[in-house]
């Protein structure tokens, strides 16, 4: 047998540091995102800070072209996170759109749109795909998101004309009615 | 009443259990084989205890005790019986209550067998899935009860086990939320615990594993015990996996089956590593080597299944499968971390003792191949890691969230597959111990010879795409040279017994069930590609608005759109509309399509259904996006072709069947010596006659 000639060697301990040292890296890395996730995201009640949207060339607001969210202080916010690779906002970007037709002539409510990790020719071909008109822009350095501490796409937060959250819709709109059903609740 | 019942029955189990690991573990300290039986009988207790628990669960759950908030929150009136029982998975909670129930009917059913074959083992496969299953029930009990009641407090609803106070009384929705229409598919009722059987049924490899490290017997015994167990573990995972597939093929409408996200990466990372072991496990058995990795792939697998779970069920990881907000998350946390250092320090601990006993002789012999078959499988479980974990690293050092999409799965992912294809096809041929190029040169090339002479000919009728005649050149290579082992052995037989050929082939088959099953296997991997390079290669798709009689063209396709109706069914509680077009293709009639939109009142979200045509080369697939809902003039729909994609389907079947067949138990040896003397003796006797 060659197992009693070859001396029993067991690991040696440059590689069980490396071995812990990864496990408690992972450990510490979930720890933390975990306990940040607890947090959950901004609550129905909450007073939304400010927070600034560039705008894509072509969906200017008033020739602006990045908005604030207290530019829209007196009118009811939706504000809709999604992403061009992102398959469920597909499902719900031509009723977000049908919604916005409603309500753009009464100047009482904006749409925003928040393109969430994204590459800007990717999201203007799906800006153009799905015809969308309402303000949209890119979420520079994941800012809204984090101030939003958004799961994932599509999420979409109702906002009061006071800038406070009354709504929020995780997943996509499955019809037109349940985004104008939200936006009545609050509509003077 | 029923409902303090339940809950008291899953804390009656949770103390058993907790007994159970502690009796056994000072039982094999202290060598008291009482204290063991007793652990062992302790053990044998909390399957009958879960079940009881279980149908408690299940009877609200049939008969609509919405004062349950559980109940309330995954069933309505109008849901049918069969999704009220299945409603039982549907729901976080109740889906650890069913997890745990199959921990425990795993657990009793290797303690009820050959325990004294097993002795020196089992008293630690108890501690270990003793430990496992505390935990589950530690975490209902505690976090996620699904027995928690509404209650009427000062005008408040608030859910709580018991009476929050004096003045409380028992608050009863008059209907529950239900289920969302989305799950209401048959793929989505049984995916789900197919994956958690696929899951829970690694937990007795793992035990074993853990077993075997701690008691020092290192050789192969506990890879032999729990052969089967991975096995039929692995069925249940693939079969998982290949049904959700299906249900998101058929229901969410994008004509796509698998999109790379966490959850589905998190259960697709234990197969790939079960994978790996059901190959190297062969390995150590017939050549004695490869015990390090083989113990490394098991607590990985293991690992991988409580963590991928972790990961998705806390909402760490986001995604469309994530569960409700959970508090479960730090204690689960705690179990993760329990499960990854026990396991890696008992590794170090005995690995001096897993020494291979013989050395690799060739870099061509089956070994070195099944081993390179390893190293691609864990490439691509690094590639799957890092999609899923370096989001969070992002995240955690420049606040910044940076997502990996799909892209970047399937580029680091492709030439990986592609490998495994061309091993799967090479690997079978060579020989353990030794093998050269000319051995397997020799035995390769007449299908080497078929698959160029196939590739050439869908050049010149199919395709020029190079990755699809790549694709397709390593799937002929592994059919004719799958083909050609089957051909091969059973000529050899036919020759040498002078049997029938197919009688040769069946009786070749029946002797080796995990060979010949496994080369099953291979050739619905090799079907299933096909099915996969024709989607991720050749889909086409399109969307348009049309008036009725106008049409919309793809490819050869033409789709014209007749007529529109949309109704209630009061009874199902929800409405639907139908559109009806008919299918031309080069302008030959080839019938009629429906698809439609399901509303559910109850939940009032809409479901759409695909109208499908489906043939081996392609399948065409409509939805209907939108329509006009007063004048009914205009539809937009949108329609994919999605050439081959019923190979994958036809190979999953395959799949299934090869699983089945080296799953199989074969016949004794010993008893077949018996059988057949039994028919001889009677033969001669009523030759006598």
């Amino acid at each position: 047998m060659t197992e009693t000639t070859t001396p029993k060697r067991g690991v040696s301990l440059w590689v069980q540091i490396v071995i812990w040292a990864f496990i408690a890296a992972l450990l510490v890395l979930v720890g933390v995102i975990l306990n940040k996730r607890q947090q959950g995201t901004v609550q129905p009640g909450d007073q939304i800070p400010d927070f600034t949207l560039p705008l894509f060339s072509g969906y200017e607001y008033e020739g602006q072209s990045e908005v604030k969210l207290s530019d829209f202080r007196g009118k009811l916010v939706v504000l809709n996170f999604w992403a061009s690779w992102c398959k469920p906002c597909e499902q719900e970007a031509a009723e977000l759109e049908e919604a916005w037709k409603m309500y753009e002539d009464s100047g009482k409510v904006v749409f925003l749109g928040a393109d969430y990790v994204d590459t800007e020719p990717e999201a203007r071909a799906y800006l153009k795909k799905f015809g969308i008109t309402y303000y949209n822009g890119p979420d520079m350095g994941t800012r809204i998101s984090q101030l939003f501490r958004i799961r994932g796409v599509p999420e979409t937060y109702f906002i009061d004309p006071d800038g406070v959250l009354y709504y929020v819709k995780v997943g996509p709109f499955l019809s037109v009615d349940e985004i104008t059903s939200i936006i009545e609740q609050k509509l003077p | 009443m029923l409902a303090e019942f339940g809950y008291g029955v899953l804390l009656v189990s949770f103390v058993v259990t907790i007994y159970s690991g502690i009796a056994a573990f000072y039982g094999v300290r202290s060598k008291s084989s009482a204290l063991v039986e007793s652990a062992r009988r302790a053990q044998l207790l909390t399957f009958p205890l879960i079940t009881i628990s279980s149908l408690t669960l299940i009877y609200l759950l049939i008969n609509n005790h919405f004062e349950v908030s559980f109940v309330y929150e995954v069933t309505s009136r109008s849901m049918p019986t069969y999704l009220k029982v299945t409603a039982w998975w549907g729901g976080q909670a109740g889906s650890l209550v069913f997890w745990s129930w199959l921990l425990a009917v795993f657990t009793s059913a290797v303690t009820l067998r050959k325990w004294d074959r097993d002795a020196e083992f089992l008293p630690w496969v108890i501690v270990v899935s003793s430990i496992t299953l505390t935990f589950f029930l530690g975490m209902i009990v505690v976090f996620e009860n699904p027995f928690t009641r509404f209650w009427l407090v000062n005008g408040n609803v608030e859910p709580s086990m018991f009476k929050p106070a004096a003045s409380a009384t028992i608050f009863t929705p008059n209907d529950g939320q239900g289920l969302n229409p989305l799950l209401r598919h048959p793929g989505m009722i049984i995916h789900p615990p197919m994956l958690y059987l696929g899951f829970v049924a690694y937990v007795i490899p793992y035990a074993f594993a853990m077993a075997a490290l701690i008691t020092g017997r290192t050789d192969d015994r506990w890879t032999r015990i729990t052969r089967r167990w991975s096995l039929w573990a692995w069925l249940f995972l693939s079969l998982g996996l290949v049904l959700g597939g299906r249900w998101a093929y058929d229901v969410l409408g994008w004509g796509g089956y698998w999109g790379w996200d966490p959850v589905e990466i998190a259960a697709f990372m234990p197969w790939l590593t079960g994978t790996a072991l059901l190959h190297s496990v062969m390995i150590q058995e017939k050549r004695g080597m490869l015990k390090h990795w083989n113990m490394i792939l098991v607590i990985l697998t293991y690992s991988l299944v409580i963590f991928g779970t972790f990961l998705t069920r806390s909402g760490v990881l986001s995604s469309v499968h994530s569960f409700a907000n959970s508090p479960i998350g730090p204690f689960f946390m705690g179990f993760v971390t329990l499960t990854l250092v026990s396991s890696i320090a008992l590794l170090i601990k005995r690995w001096p003792e897993l020494k291979s006993e013989t050395e690799m002789k060739s870099m061509l012999s089956r070994e070195a191949l099944f081993l390179l078959n390893n190293l691609l499988f864990m490439s691509i479980l690094v590639v799957c890691f890092w999609g899923v974990i370096s989001p969070l690293i992002s995240e955690l050092l420049t606040n910044q969230k940076i997502t990996v999409g799909p892209p970047y799965y399937e580029r680091a992912t492709g030439p990986l597959f592609a490998g495994l294809l061309f091993l799967m096809a090479v690997a079978p041929l060579s020989a353990w111990g030794h093998s050269t190029v000319q051995t397997l040169g020799r035995a390769l090339w007449k299908s080497a010879l078929a698959a160029v002479i196939v590739t050439v000919i869908l050049f010149v009728t199919y395709t020029q795409n190079f990755y699809a005649l790549l694709g397709f050149f390593l799937v002929a290579l592994i059919l004719f040279a799958t083909g050609h082992e089957f051909w091969r052995g059973a000529r050899a037989r036919q020759k040498a017994q002078n049997e029938n050929f197919f009688v040769a082939l069946g009786r070749l088959m029946g002797r080796n069930h995990r060979r010949y099953g496994g080369y099953i296997i291979h050739i619905s991997m090799a079907l299933m590609a096909i099915g996969i390079l024709g989607i991720e290669i050749f889909q086409t798709e399109t969307q348009g608005t049309v008036a009725a009689g106008e049409a919309l063209n793809l490819g050869d396709y033409t789709v014209e759109y007749r007529e529109l109706a949309s109704w209630d069914s009061p009874g199902e509680g929800v409405n639907y509309t139908r559109a009806v077009v008919d299918i031309y293709e080069n302008g030959v009639y080839l019938g009629q399509l429906y698809p439609r939109i399901d509303y559910y009142f109850d939940s009032q979200q809409n479901m759409t259904i695909p109208g499908q045509r489906s043939t081996l080369r392609d399948d065409l697939y409509i939805l209907l996006v939108d329509w006009q809902p007063v004048s009914s003039i205009g539809a937009t729909f949108k329609i994919y072709v999605n050439p081959l994609v019923n190979w994958l389907w036809l190979g999953s079947i395959t799949f299934l069947l090869g699983l089945i067949f080296a799953a199989w138990p074969e016949r004794d040896p010993a008893d077949e010596a018996v059988r057949r003397k039994v028919t001889r003796d009677n033969r001669q006797a009523s030759a006598a006659d």
